[in-house]
């Protein structure tokens, strides 16, 4: 009894011993990697005050102004060279502008839909043609139907419109046809090859329905004239929405919807 | 022992008790006092190890006595140096300490002195042989070698394993911007005490405080923009020497501040002297014409004097041994408004007349002529100030002579004229956003208001005319003083000075320049005065500076503009709606907008 009295309370000091011992040893590890941590962060504080005070040198005005006039054709700035924030114009003509942009603004991704349901060709041709003589963008090929193309399209569904449009376009704001020229291209660019052949056939047939989207686009760049514009919008919003229908679901399954539509 | 059996017939009980009660008391005294004694053995010892263990628990439990910990982790923002850093107002720094080392040797410890000394000269050029080998062989126990090198000169000594030569970490000021900011942040000794500038007047703060850097008022880009439009001044009218100051109307901050010829703070010493001297804060100087904007301001204050009053230009003022004449005289009677654009000093001398010297004496205390400036710099300068005040002094003084005040008090005098007149002592020390600047009303609202039309009239009409900046509505007052040397005027070294203030309509900032004995070249028709030296230099500065202070541009044709700050000659400040006058007079100030290159060369 009394040498197990003695085994435990021996064994416990010596369990305490080994323990204290180690934790001991323990500390002292990580008293001498603080002090490697602590040496680190001086010797980094350092450094990085070094590499501040080189940022600074490298920095100094006199030295940036001598490089930047032997690299660069900068100028400095001068007083002309400020406005005010409310002497600069608004946007020209955002009212007539406002109602109609919009529409071809979302046309845009529409645009290619409605001819795919009805008549696919027709209007792209036209919208295709419109931008070419304008904008140095289209292809030769777009050169070529113009001729061909734009009289079928423009003065077999209305003949009075068609003079009247084409005289606006060019004076008409730039801004419009250019933001609408790169955009159309790409959506018709894949068509064009389609059409060739068929072009001039296939406007008549199909004309009534692309023809009503047609002259809107067109009404909407030489816009400035109102009366067109009234009616125009209207005629978008109406031709728009069947189109609409089958779109909903997206990219592929317009495909799908356009492909049924041929067949 | 046994008893004897006892008789029968007796209880047995009956022969004990007589024994039992006689050693009972002994027995029982000697248990007792024995138990006393335990107890109060017992009780001592109690108290005692109680005691102990009390402290035991409270030395090892609760007070942090054991063994000191060796490390401890650093603060974050601890910084290894001490002495804190100087920025500027944007943060960029204008003063920082580097950690280096230094080399020193003990000379008892150094076997071979001649070996050592061939040995550090080749590894530091810079040593001279015979100064090295006496000092390590020389009987002190400590001698430096050389100070603050490079890492790559520590590693070169380091190879060589010389024995008795080590080295010892301190630190080194650096200046990144070098000579750009040398009289405003100053510098230090080899100790790192504060010798100059801020970095005297700042040493205890500096040193106290290393973790908090100081920030400066001062903008590092305005900065290089004055000091290189002076640099140009300078060089174009080969001058001695020259002085800028921007100053923030508003707050009082010294936006910059240079003075020509300046030095590199890394190595101040053995340079000529006059690089060291300060002439924007204590160089004093008679500021000529520039004092004009305290004279009339002192005349319309005083509600004596009206801008439409005319006084006598054309008869010279006789007094004493001096005759007082005009500078360039139009042979007429001039209004306030033209003795302030023509600059005349006939007429400034007859509107003190009418004040009265007392109060010009009044004034020019109030605006600070007669002590230093708040400004927290050890080279603030003392003005000279004629001590009886008479009235030759009074008469030289409405012109800008016999007073002799640094560029500084010019600057701040002129800022609380034109700020709506309130005096806020000039700061290098960058103010808080927001906070309220201290500031003492030293001249009346509409003072003031009618002080920045004569500003705008001196540059639209006036003698100023090249510091205009298309943009932005410039005022100011040029400045002409001819140096004293010794006890006279001569004739051909003169101090030129421009005080320009933008925008004039609201003005915020203040540019002065003002350089010292330009010399007239041909492109300025053989005159070296302010308008022709100063103020095409404040045209450039501005122009410059302009953009970076956000000022916005104005156009100045505008009605609003030319409400706020129209001025004729005859002191009418009515500017009629289709005018002809001022028409006549801003042409050449057209749109702002619609203009293209033409200002930009027409200043030149």
């Amino acid at each position: 009894m009394k040498g197990k009295t003695w085994l435990f309370w021996g064994g416990l000091i010596a369990a305490a011993g080994g323990v204290l011992f180690q934790t001991s040893y323990d500390v002292q590890d990580l008293e001498e990697k603080l002090a490697g941590l602590n040496r680190k962060i001086v010797t980094e504080q350092e450094s990085i005050q070094v590499l501040k005070a080189e940022w600074s040198y490298l920095n100094d005005p006199t030295k940036l102004e001598e490089m930047a006039r032997a690299h660069l054709a900068l100028q400095p700035v001068e007083a002309r060279q400020f406005l005010a924030l409310d002497v600069i114009p608004m946007r020209p003509a955002p009212a007539p502008d406002a109602p109609v942009q919009p529409l071809p603004g979302r046309g845009l991704t529409p645009a290619p839909l409605p001819p795919m349901v009805a008549a696919p060709a027709a209007p792209q041709i036209a919208s295709a043609r419109v931008p070419a003589p304008k904008t140095p963008a289209p292809i030769e090929q777009a050169l070529e139907k113009a001729p061909v193309v734009i009289p079928a399209a423009l003065s077999s569904p209305r003949p009075a419109a068609a003079p009247a449009r084409t005289a606006p376009i060019k004076p008409s704001t730039l801004v419009p046809a250019s933001a609408r020229a790169p955009a159309l291209p790409p959506a018709s660019a894949p068509l064009p090859p389609a059409q060739p052949s068929a072009a001039p056939g296939k406007l008549a047939p199909n004309q009534p329905l692309p023809s009503l989207n047609r002259p809107t686009d067109v009404a909407s760049r030489p816009l400035p004239a109102p009366a067109p514009k009234a009616a125009a919008p209207a005629q978008a919003r109406a031709a728009a929405p069947q189109p609409y229908t089958p779109k909903p679901t997206d990219s592929l399954g317009l495909l799908v919807a356009r492909l049924g539509a041929n067949q | 022992m046994s008893y004897p059996p006892p008789p029968y017939g007796h209880p047995p009980q009956d022969a004990p008790p007589p024994p039992v009660a006689k050693p009972r008391t002994t027995l029982a005294v000697a248990m007792e006092q024995s138990r006393y004694r335990l107890l109060v053995t017992a009780a001592v010892v109690t108290t005692v190890f109680s005691a102990i263990s009390v402290k035991l628990v409270a030395a090892t439990l609760f007070v942090q006595a054991g063994e000191p910990r060796q490390h401890h982790a650093l603060e974050l923002d601890g910084t290894t140096t001490n002495r804190a850093d100087i920025l500027d107002r944007n943060g960029n720094l204008l003063a920082t300490s580097l950690v280096t080392q230094s080399l020193y040797a003990d000379p008892k410890l150094v076997s071979r002195p001649d070996e050592a000394a061939r040995k550090l000269v080749s590894a530091l050029p810079e040593l001279d042989y015979k100064d090295v080998l006496t000092k390590l062989s020389g009987e002190k126990r400590f001698v430096w070698l050389k100070r603050n090198l490079t890492p790559k000169q520590q590693a070169a000594v380091h190879r060589l394993g010389i024995p008795g030569v080590s080295f010892e970490r301190e630190e080194r000021r650096f200046y990144p911007a070098a000579n750009l900011t040398s009289h405003v942040v100053g510098f230090t000794g080899v100790d790192n005490n504060g010798l100059a500038a801020l970095e005297q007047s700042f040493n205890k703060r500096l040193t106290e405080d290393p973790g908090t850097p100081l920030q400066l008022s001062i903008d590092l880009r305005l900065q290089h923009v004055l000091k290189k439009e002076l640099a140009a001044t300078v060089q174009e009218f080969s001058a001695i020497g020259a002085a800028g100051i921007i100053f923030d109307v508003r707050s009082g901050e010294v936006m910059a501040m240079t003075s020509l010829p300046d030095f590199d703070p890394h190595d101040p010493t053995g340079l000529d002297p006059d690089t060291l001297f300060n002439r924007a804060t204590l160089g004093v100087y008679e500021m000529g014409s520039t004092f004009k904007i305290f004279n009339s301001a002192l005349a319309l204050d005083s509600g004596k004097i009206r801008v439409s009053d005319y006084f006598d230009a054309i008869h010279p003022i006789k007094i004493g041994r001096f005759t007082i004449n005009e500078y360039h005289g139009l042979g007429r009677a001039l209004t306030v408004a033209e003795v302030f654009q023509h600059s005349s000093n006939l007429g400034s001398v007859r509107m003190v007349q009418q004040v009265g010297i007392p109060a010009q004496k009044a004034f020019m205390t109030k605006m600070g002529f007669t002590r230093p400036t708040a400004l927290e710099l050890p080279e603030n300068g003392w003005p000279l100030v004629p001590n009886p005040w008479r009235e030759v002094n009074s008469m030289t003084i409405s012109f800008g002579h016999g007073i002799s005040v640094s560029p500084m008090h010019t600057v701040t005098a002129a800022a609380s004229i034109i700020n709506g007149g309130v005096m806020h002592q000039p700061t290098l020390i960058k103010r808080e956003p927001g906070a309220p600047v201290p500031g003492e009303q030293v001249v009346s609202r509409q003072t003031s208001e009618m002080m920045r039309r004569m500003f705008r009239f001196v540059v639209t009409e006036g003698t100023g005319k090249s510091a205009g900046v298309k943009g932005y509505v410039v005022g100011g007052k040029t400045g002409t003083a001819d140096k004293q040397k010794g006890r006279h005027y001569q004739k051909n070294s003169r101090m030129s000075s421009f005080l320009g203030a933008f925008p004039m309509n609201d003005p915020r900032y203040i540019v002065y320049v003002l350089v010292d004995e330009p010399k007239a070249t041909a492109k300025t028709y053989g005159y070296a005065t302010g308008g022709w030296v100063a103020a095409p230099a404040v045209g450039r500065i501005i122009k410059q500076v302009g953009p970076l202070l956000n000022v916005p541009t104005q156009d100045e044709s505008s009605p609003e503009i030319l409400n706020a700050t129209y001025l004729n000659a005859a002191g009418s400040t009515n500017w009629s709606a289709p005018p002809q006058a001022p028409m006549s007079a801003t042409p050449a100030k057209g749109s702002t907008v619609a203009s293209f290159p033409t200002p930009a060369k027409s200043q030149r």
